[in-house]
């Protein structure tokens, strides 16, 4: 039936791209490993466990509802996967055999779901020997092969180019063994199959499913046309219990087929952070595994996780074993792998807690945003990880079917037959045991589990720290001040470090903050020493998984670390509670001699020195040494390895921990003895967070850094800690690590150091190839460079200068701050000052001096080993395209209002106004004073408007008002991190912009929340996209390996522009290890992702855009040609403007008024728009003679052309080999221009279009309106696009608050009423998703169930996570509770619901938030405004707040007590809610009910106070 | 401790108290006072701890000011001194004399910026005056002997930088000078007021102390050969300073009374030291009751007014042909001056000076100057205006217009030591070494008349530049050394 030109082409694009991957590959430019999916997920269950048609029917018809949530490819029919999991219909595939001629054997069948190589029929026939001779090997026998009928003509080209040979195997019980024994069976001779293909290194042979119970349909085509695809499934003897479906959305265009889900137990929503640690643990666990029920045939299960599984494909592997290969059953195992938070939950029950610590005493959690739906033959289960943030809705119906989604309204249902609705929130599960027919909520079932052993039994033999070390112990000091000091020279540490470093962390328990980027070389390309850790750059989640706030849902978080070897995860008995636990894997020196101690012989010491005159091996010599010793030693018994650099001395160098860490633990992991003994490392190198980071994420157990301990000791004997004991001191310091670990594990996402430590979560940039390999393996390292000769000459030169006679003082510094004979700086004094000159004086002339300056430092970025490649004829000058035209692709980059002064950051925008550039108003919102241009034709509102996490000032007035609107997922300094802006700072004007109170903190969390996935980014494109047609959208990343990836995903949602950030962007303050460790050169990611967009035929979708320390035409040209189209200068407009890099931004004290809110420093300000014009205007004129110079007219010609870039260094001589190949290939770009040719992209038409349409008299002669329609889940945003129509006719607060009234009925998809405005009133009669109110601007919302439904609205969920996000004002009132993070980030709208999930009003700044019944856990965390009233019927209140930053009362003044009523009687009016009139009823009694929680801060600060006695106090002026 | 920094904000700039004018006059004791601890905590406080310290870039020794501020803000008053005294050789000095307002104190940000600057100048003198009070300023004590010897020509600010780093590192260092003391400007040049004696004295003293061997009144060429000193030391190094006034060819000016700046100021510093100045008792060299016309706009003519103002001269003027913006010196000596009552003449230059032939000069007639187009340079140059002459009543001329170098090779009998045309002598870029193998030069004698704080820098350089020459050598032939 396919047509042959699709053929064709498909395949044409197949080859092509195969080709250019592998190219781009094998120049270390791409790794697949890099790609991501995540999705929508969910399940149909017959309660009952019988099957019926109707619950394959309604997972069908899930899925048709879920199209938004996955991607499609340019040719409208490729999806990226979907797919279905039911009961196999035993009669239909019998039928089928006795249409072969065959009578089936009573009982079950097996089929096998296969997909076998369509085009190379030798592998085809291959696989079905190997197939068919594994299933005889085992004793059963083959009915046969059916070829599945399949409709290719719905797939897309790409999809059926890649399309495999589908085909089911039928497979008869023939040891006629029990059917449990028989899907073991199964299990096993799948593994063998897969092992033996894998072994004759064929591709595209996958088995769906092989089993007796159940079988998977899965593809490549739009969720919509899975029964099209597959019409197997329209047969009505498809009948199941079950039913787990899935849609998937990958930022990978490549079609592959088998990564569609769901696999043979679960389908995942979300993104498996852990995985690298996970997959490693995995290994090391493997040599223990013994099993009672796969007895010898465990070896054929293992090794469990093929290579080139994608996350998701791993933990199914891990979850099959543990269903199938132990006694576990699914709701237990889902707790095992995927448990919730417990340690610092205190409403948890006990029992509980001991089901969860037992769970971490067998093994490390698999961390990471998940939902996963299962089937497990006797239990099908829904749940969610710890942080739950993934949505997962779900309804039980009369008759007995339960509906998880991700979306509510997924499965049509009349709602009048339902019985329940609800959420699955954070690391809860829900479950259905399908043979006893009954639904568990998550506490039956954590009550279910808990009670199969003894667990609180089992948890009491666990040992902690407190235990084995005197309460009152004493730290001693070791070294004299000349060994001090010698040994800190040897690690190079300077006085810098341990002013700015360590002092605060002891002082203050806090890690540093500094500001501005990081403008000294990157570790590789400086001729100082650089330790190890210098080479290791921090991963962080973008896009794809969100970050934690590791300070505010610390409850979550956990650092603890248990002692005691490993034993077999499949086991289950009391002896794997016997361990040791430590709080933090940090120690001091008397708790590590406490611990050694106590462990006694199970320990073994490493001497990690190696001899300074041992030649040029000496190094690599003592590392093969160190292994070597540490594999006897474990041989022999050790349970504990010490390594430690203790030694080192005048005659003995250390060996870098980092390197003897890791390769001890990749020498132990590949010797399957990892898990036989624990790794505590000893060094004096380690002073910040990040060396403790590295150290642990290498594989380290414990850390001390006796050298730090030292020092701090010291200090404190200097009287440099004030009344700190040393004790304290040393506390303060661990407390610091601690916080910095937490920090930074969080922000790759990850909450559990278990899954962290030797998960690799690092780059390195600059570290040879060779040696990561060997180390570090799996970790990307793609430019190469140091390897261990040059390691050695590193070290023995600081070994050289710390034992030479003559040291008298550490050197001053100059790594963060420039110093003298320090490190190089980017930023130097002359070349401001030069640059100053130039743009005040007009003088190009000058500027040329500067650009000479710039050109005349050590090279500093990757860049600067990079020149042009001269050749082709110059063209004039004349003959290159205008300045105007190439200022125009010039952008000032988003710098806050808040970190500017208000003069700077108008400065800005006036210059790029004038000469028809962009500058980027950054978070923080805009006065709207700027929206019209000044008397003078100035225009001072900024051309983009930022949307970040904070959402400060983010109105639809706000979206209107700009050209482009960015999402801000991560910046260069603090990638993956929220932020603070100290109280201090909010001045007048900055709390007006941002919808706060003055001098009240305000707190920008780690992600949008919004935005947890791929699919939600999609989202919030399309909100904007509605809010603002006109507008492009700009999604800001940094560059990151795996970025290109990232970036296709961010260009299949629709975005406009993808601005690739480097590592050294700026930041108006940021934890210094931050600044320096996280994030790539710009050069690194921008390449990247030009190659990957390129590959994927994507590339002339989006504009790419670059920034992160460009400061001259030069820096343009090579970012033009490594694929940039636009280009960002930053700091360098600032230093323009006057910025003289005191870098003191974070302390409101910049004296030059460029970076304060202190009028008296705004005075001092001298910058003018002319300075920032004569900039961009050199710049752009630069750029025009480099232009003609090449022979090239416009910058057009030269975008993507890194063929006329060539390295002119490859870095200092004693290098292995510094490559920039990898930046420097081209991806093949086949048919389409590798730039940008699209203006906009498009998104689908939501409700609005209709609503706009019949809302004409509105807009024609301002008439009230009311509109009424049926809604669904897919229709999303509705109320936006309205909204937009609104503000642009009348404004944002002309209308009355209902004058269009539009009455909905159905589920609302998400984001409902984004953006809203004052004059637009939704009624929703039914409920609605995830995001209602998002960015709420006045308008107000309505939610309840149809007047028909039995529904209790107090105990039924009907919106969903994350409502009211940053909604700026307007109302919310929902009869039934909400999801997880209600109102989080609110600033003005006032709310009634009936309850709601964990995380409430988080960050809330403003407005008022009223529950009528429980809300989840830590409510209240990081709420700095706003008020919320709470009705506690329970008393349980109290153990759900979070303390850190409100107080709760009961309400006492007649003032609150008036508004709270007032409040709930508009609620009742609005919906109806007879759970709210009964309160009202019985006001007097249901008053003292209620708790009124309100921020510390704002205590003092409003009009009317909470407490009684202040009433008094300022009535009657009675004081107490 | 953060807490303690960036102040300026809200905390004005403050210097120590200085002597009223009035009171000064009368005398030759510094002008400033100390500051007390917590003034000085305040003052080194208020710096802004700059990410791009241009104090320091602007600073030829590259001190780390912002470190030693902090530490000084913090009350860590030791560890200032070592960090202060690990860039600078002689922090006393340069924290009394140095023209810090055309250095780190002038590119001061907060300075740049309108607060006014850290008083970077006058807390590096608490901090040494601290240092010494409390002990902290030791004898040097090398933590080995060397054997080779260097011999350094000159006792200068150089030279004694030299030495200083040279004997730190264990070499026997030998210093030779033509004048009676240690110290060459330090001790002759500048005026008591700016820099009191006993400091260079007691800075000598610890250099004697460490084992730093002095040769006074060895003038080479004449006490002892050129070649004789290179066969004695394994280096050598020229910090002979420039000596030579430039003169000044004008109608009248072989008058009587016309004096070289550097006679007069030596001849006041003599007195000051309490030795017999003949010259000076006779009169001539006494400004005391007579109306004294200094030449000159730079450090060198400040020092003079101000001498002549406290030798009790009836008027001191001071004749310069630029104007105060495009004077050389210090603006705050300038200051000082005038707040001493020295008038100046700006924008006037010498035509002739006045008086009986053979007589002393009663006279100095001078011609208006205006400043002209700038030079490549940048700096406008001054031209006459035309009939614009006036005369000055003057009976004591001190004609402060520069240094030339005296003619070495000529004075070393050594013709192989190449100068340039102006007479500095030609040392490579880098090393400092000149065309004879093993010998440096450093300082004024290479660079021309310039501040004490860069002959500092350049006797480090140059005792680095020695260290790794002579070290070099000796790994040369001795082979069997081991290597790193």
């Amino acid at each position: 039936m396919t047509g042959n030109r699709n053929d064709l082409e498909g395949r044409h694009f197949v080859e092509q791209w195969r080709e250019t991957a592998a190219y781009l590959e094998a120049n270390h430019a791409y790794d697949p490993e890099w790609e991501h999916g995540s999705c929508g997920v969910g399940l149909v269950a017959a309660i009952d466990g019988k099957p019926r048609r109707q619950v394959v029917e309604a997972g069908i018809a899930a899925l048709k509802a879920l199209w938004h949530r996955g991607a499609v490819d340019a040719d409208g029919k490729t999806g990226d996967g979907t797919g279905i999991h039911v009961q196999i219909p035993q009669d239909f595939f019998k039928e089928h055999i006795r249409d072969t001629g065959h009578e089936p054997q009573a009982g079950r069948l097996a089929v096998g779901m296969v997909f076998l190589p369509r085009t190379d029929y030798e592998a085809q026939e291959r696989c079905r020997v190997i197939v068919e001779s594994e299933v005889l090997n085992h004793g059963h026998t083959l009915y046969g092969w059916r070829q599945v009928p399949t409709n290719n003509m719905v797939i897309g080209d790409k999809a059926n180019a890649t399309r495999p040979e589908i085909e089911q195997v039928m497979i008869a019980n023939n040891r006629h063994v029990p059917d449990p024994r028989f899907e073991l069976d199964l299990y096993i001779i799948r593994r063998r199959i897969e092992k033996q293909i894998a072994a004759e290194g064929i591709k595209d042979f996958y088995i769906c499913s092989l089993s007796c119970r159940s079988v998977i349909y899965k593809g490549l085509f739009l969720a919509e046309q899975l029964t099209v695809f597959y019409p197997d499934l329209l047969d009505e003897r498809f009948e199941s219990n079950f039913a787990i479906y899935h849609q998937r959305y990958s930022t990978n265009t490549f079609p592959t087929w088998w990564l569609a889900q769901p696999f043979r137990v679960i389908a995942h929503n979300g993104e498996i952070n852990t995985l690298r640690g996970n997959r490693n643990w995995m290994t090391a666990h493997e040599p223990r595994m013994a099993s009672d029920v796969l007895g010898d045939n465990i070896v054929d299960v293992l090794p469990l996780i093929p290579r080139g599984s994608s996350d998701s494909a791993a933990l199914d592997a891990a979850f099959e074993l543990f269903v199938r290969g132990s006694t576990r059953e699914l709701p237990l195992v889902k707790s095992l792998l995927i448990p919730d938070a417990w340690e610092k939950r205190d409403a948890m029950p006990e029992h509980h807690r001991a089901l969860f610590s037992y769970c971490s005493s067998v093994m490390e959690p698999w961390d990471g945003p998940a939902a996963v739906c299962g089937f497990g033959g006797r239990w099908v289960v829904a749940g969610m990880d710890r942080n739950g943030l993934r949505p997962l809705r779900y309804s039980v119906t009369g008759d007995g079917l339960l509906i998880v989604g991700s979306e509510t309204g997924m499965v049509p249902i009349d709602e009048t037959r339902v019985v329940e609705k609800g959420r699955v929130g954070p690391g809860e599960t829900i479950a259905v045991d399908l043979r006893e027919g009954r639904l568990y909520h998550n506490g039956e079932l954590r009550d279910l589990m808990a009670g199969k052993q003894p667990f609180t039994d089992w948890v009491k033999r666990i040992r902690v720290l407190d235990q084995i070390i005197e309460p009152d112990h004493e730290e001693p000091t070791t070294y004299s001040r000349e060994e001090l000091l010698r040994r800190q020279l040897q690690y190079a540490w300077s006085m810098e470090e341990l002013e700015l470093v360590l002092q605060p962390m002891v002082a203050d328990g806090k890690e540093p903050v500094g500001s501005m980027g990081d403008d000294t070389p990157i570790a590789v390309l400086s001729d100082k020493y650089r330790g190890l850790h210098h080479f290791f750059r921090q991963n962080f989640a973008q896009v794809t998984n969100p970050p934690i706030d590791s300070l505010r849902e610390s409850a979550v978080m956990t650092l603890t670390t248990r002692l005691g070897n490993l034993g077999n995860i499949l086991s289950e008995d009391a002896s794997q509670c016997d361990l040791l636990q430590l709080a933090s894997p940090v120690l001091s020196n008397a708790e590590f001699q406490a611990l050694r101690d106590y462990l006694g012989d199970a320990v073994v010491e490493i001497d990690c020195t190696f001899d300074p005159s041992g030649g040029e091996n000496a190094l690599t010599e003592a590392l093969t040494e160190i292994r070597r010793q540490t594999e006897d030693a474990v041989r022999g018994g050790a349970v504990h390895i010490v390594l430690s650099d203790t030694a080192s001395s005048a005659s003995r160098a250390p060996v870098p921990m980092i390197l003897a860490t890791a390769g001890v633990h990749t020498h132990l992991v590949r010797q399957s003895l990892r898990t036989f003994s624990a790794i505590h490392v000893r060094t004096g190198e380690c002073l910040d967070v990040h060396y403790f980071a590295v150290l642990i994420g290498v594989g380290a157990t414990t850390v001390n850094a006796y050298l730090a301990q030292e020092a701090i000791a010291d200090r404190h004997a200097r009287g440099l800690f004030g009344e700190l004991s040393l004790v304290e001191c040393l506390c303060s310091f661990t407390d610091a690590v601690d916080a910095g670990l937490l920090k930074i594990m969080s922000k790759m996402g990850i909450s559990v150091l278990s899954s962290y430590r030797g998960g690799y979560n690092f780059e390195a940039i600059g570290l040879s190839r060779t040696l990561v390999s060997e180390f570090f393996p799996g970790m990307s390292s793609r430019i190469s460079g140091i390897g261990l000769t040059g390691i050695q000459r590193k070290v023995l030169q600081m070994h050289a200068r710390a034992w030479d006679e003559d040291v008298v003082t550490l050197p001053v510094g100059g790594f963060y701050r420039y110093r003298r004979g320090g490190e190089a700086h980017a930023f130097q004094a002359n070349a401001i000052h030069t640059l100053q000159a130039a743009v005040a004086n007009d003088s190009y002339a000058t500027y040329r001096r500067y650009v000479e300056q710039v050109a005349a430092q050590p090279p500093i970025n990757l860049r600067d080993l990079l020149d042009f490649r001269e050749g082709q004829r110059p063209v004039g000058s004349e003959e290159v395209e205008s300045i105007t035209e190439i200022r125009k692709r010039l952008v000032a980059p988003g710098i806050s209002l808040g970190a500017l002064s208000p003069e700077a950051h108008e400065t800005l925008s006036i210059a790029m106004t004038r000469i028809g550039a962009k500058s980027d108003s950054g978070e923080g919102g805009e006065d709207a004073s700027r929206y019209r241009p000044k008397p003078n034709g100035d225009n001072a509102s900024s051309a983009i408007k930022q949307v970040a996490s904070g959402r400060f000032g983010v109105t639809a007035e706000y979206l209107n008002n700009c050209r482009e609107i960015e999402i801000k997922i991560a910046q260069g300094a603090k990638p993956g991190e929220g932020g603070q802006l100290p109280g201090f700072k909010v001045s007048k004007m900055i709390a007006r912009l941002r919808h706060s109170t003055e001098g009240v903190m305000l707190i920008s969390p780690p992600p949008h929340h919004d935005i947890y996935s791929s699919e939600d980014r999609a989202q919030l494109s399309y909100d904007l996209k509605q809010i603002n047609p006109e507008a492009r959208v700009c999604v800001k990343l940094v560059a990151q390996s795996g970025i290109g990836t990232v970036a296709a995903g961010v260009a299949k949602a629709h975005a406009d522009t993808i601005l690739i950030s480097g590592h050294g962007g700026g930041t108006g303050a940021s934890p210094q290890s931050s600044i320096k460790y996280a994030g790539l050169p710009w050069e690194l990611g921008l390449s990247e992702v030009h190659q990957v967009l390129t590959l994927n035929r994507l590339r002339h979708r989006v504009k790419l855009r670059t920034d992160g320390g460009i400061k001259t035409g030069r820096d343009v040209v090579i970012a033009a040609m490594l694929g940039a189209e636009e280009f960002g200068i930053g700091t360098t407009s600032l230093v323009a403007m006057g910025c003289i890099m005191v870098r003191q931004c974070h302390s409101n004290t910049c004296p030059v008024g460029v970076c304060t809110q202190d009028e008296r420093l705004r005075d001092k300000f001298t910058g003018t728009p002319e300075k920032v014009v004569n900039l961009f205007t050199f710049v752009a004129e630069e750029v025009r003679e480099i232009l003609a110079r090449l022979g090239f007219r416009t910058l057009d010609e030269v975008i993507g052309r890194s063929d006329l870039l060539h390295q002119v260094s490859r870095g200092n001589p004693y290098l292995d080999d510094l490559d920039l190949n990898p930046i420097l290939v081209r991806a093949d770009d086949g048919e389409y221009v590798a730039r940008c040719t699209v203006d906009y992209n498009e998104v689908p038409e939501t409700l609005d279009a209709r609503m706009i349409k019949d809302a004409e008299p509105l807009f024609r002669v301002g008439e009230k309106m009311q509109l009424a329609y049926g809604v669904r889940n897919t229709q999303r945003a509705i109320g936006a696009k309205m909204s937009s129509a609104i503000t642009r006719k009348f404004g944002m607060y002309a209308l009355q608050p209902d004058h269009l009234t539009v009455r909905l009925r159905g589920s609302a998809g998400q984001s409902l009423g984004a953006f809203a405005v004052q004059g637009l009133k939704l009624e929703v009669l039914g409920d609605a998703n995830d995001y209602c109110g998002k960015g709420l601007s006045g308008g107000t919302i309505m939610l309840r169930p149809p007047t028909n439904s039995p529904l209790q609205t107090y105990e039924n969920t009907i919106i969903g996570n994350v409502a009211l996000y940053g909604a700026t004002g307007g109302k919310l009132f929902a009869a039934g509770l909400a999801g997880d993070r209600f109102a989080v980030r609110n600033s003005g709208a006032v709310s009634v619901v009936e309850g709601c999930g964990s995380n409430g009003c988080e960050y809330m700044t403003g407005g008022i938030a009223v529950i009528l019944g429980e809300v989840g856990d830590n409510f209240g965390a990081g709420m700095t405004g706003g008020m919320a009233f709470i009705y506690d019927r329970n008393g349980t209140l109290e153990e759900r707040l979070n303390p850190d930053s409100i107080t709760w009362q009961r309400v006492e003044t007649e003032h609150w007590d008036g508004e709270l009523r007032g409040l709930i009687e508009q609620h009742v009016n609005e919906t109806q809610s007879s759970h709210a009139a009964r309160l009202l009823d019985n006001w007097d009694r249901e008053l003292g009910c209620f708790w009124q929680i309100v921020p510390k801060d704002m205590l003092d600060k409003l009009d009317y106070p909470v407490h009684a006695d202040d009433a008094l106090t300022v009535s009657s002026g009675v004081a107490d | 401790m953060a807490g303690e920094m960036l102040r300026f904000v809200d905390r004005q700039r403050q210097m120590p108290e200085k002597t009223a004018p009035e009171e000064r006059r009368l005398h030759w004791d510094e002008i400033y006072a100390r500051f007390a601890r917590e003034k000085a905590a305040q003052q080194a406080g208020r710096c802004s701890q700059c990410g791009v310290p241009f104090c320091q870039v602007h600073c030829p020794l590259h001190n780390n000011i912002p470190d030693w501020l902090m530490l000084t803000a913090e009350g860590r008053l030791e560890e200032a001194y070592e960090v202060c005294s690990a860039t600078n050789s002689f922090p006393e000095m340069c924290g009394r004399i140095c023209p810090q307002d055309r250095l780190c104190e002038g590119n001061c940000v907060i300075e740049q910026s309108g607060h006014g600057t850290v008083t970077i100048g006058a807390i590096e003198n608490y901090i040494t005056v601290k240092a010494f009070e409390n002990g902290w300023v030791k004898p040097i004590v090398p933590s080995r002997e060397r054997t080779e010897s260097v011999g350094i020509i000159g006792a200068g600010p150089g030279g004694l930088a030299a030495a200083d780093r040279l004997r730190r590192l264990g070499y026997q260092v030998h210093v030779y000078d033509r004048y009676d003391r240690v110290g060459g400007l330090l001790i002759y040049g500048i005026p008591n007021f700016k820099l009191e004696k006993d400091v260079v004295e007691r800075r000598a003293q610890l250099l004697a102390d460490g084992g730093v061997h002095f040769h006074l009144n060895i003038e080479i060429g004449r006490n002892v050969g050129f070649a004789e000193l290179r066969e004695k030391h394994d280096a050598i190094l020229l910090a002979t300073g420039v000596y030579k006034a430039r003169g000044i060819e004008l109608p009248g000016s072989g008058l009587g009374n016309i004096v070289a700046a550097m006679t007069y100021l030596t001849a006041s510093n003599r007195k000051g030291l309490g030795d017999a100045v003949p010259e000076f008792d006779g009169g001539m060299l006494d400004a005391a009751g007579r109306n004294a016309v200094v030449i000159g706009g730079g450090d060198t003519a400040m020092d003079c007014v101000r001498t002549a103002i406290r030798q009790g001269a009836a008027s001191v003027k001071c004749l310069y042909r630029r104007d105060r913006a495009n004077m050389p010196g210090s603006q705050r000596e300038v200051a000082n001056a005038e707040e001493e009552g020295v008038e100046f003449i700006w924008l006037s230059g010498p035509e002739a000076f006045l008086g009986d032939a053979g007589g002393p000069v009663t006279g100095v007639r001078a011609h208006r100057m205006r400043l002209g187009v700038p030079d490549s340079s940048g700096r406008q140059s001054p031209e006459p205006v035309p009939d614009s002459s006036f005369v000055i009543d003057a009976d004591l001329v001190i004609a402060a217009l520069g240094f030339d170098p005296e003619d070495l090779p000529q004075l070393f009998g050594e013709p192989a030591l190449t100068v340039t045309r102006w007479g500095t002598v030609k040392a490579a870029l880098g090393t400092g070494m000149t065309e004879l193998p093993g010998v440096f030069a450093a300082g004024d004698i290479v660079r021309g008349a310039s501040l004490v704080v860069w002959a500092i820098r350049d006797g480090r350089d140059a005792a680095d530049a020695m260290h790794k020459y002579i070290q070099e050598r000796a790994a040369a032939n001795v082979p069997a050394v081991a290597a790193e």
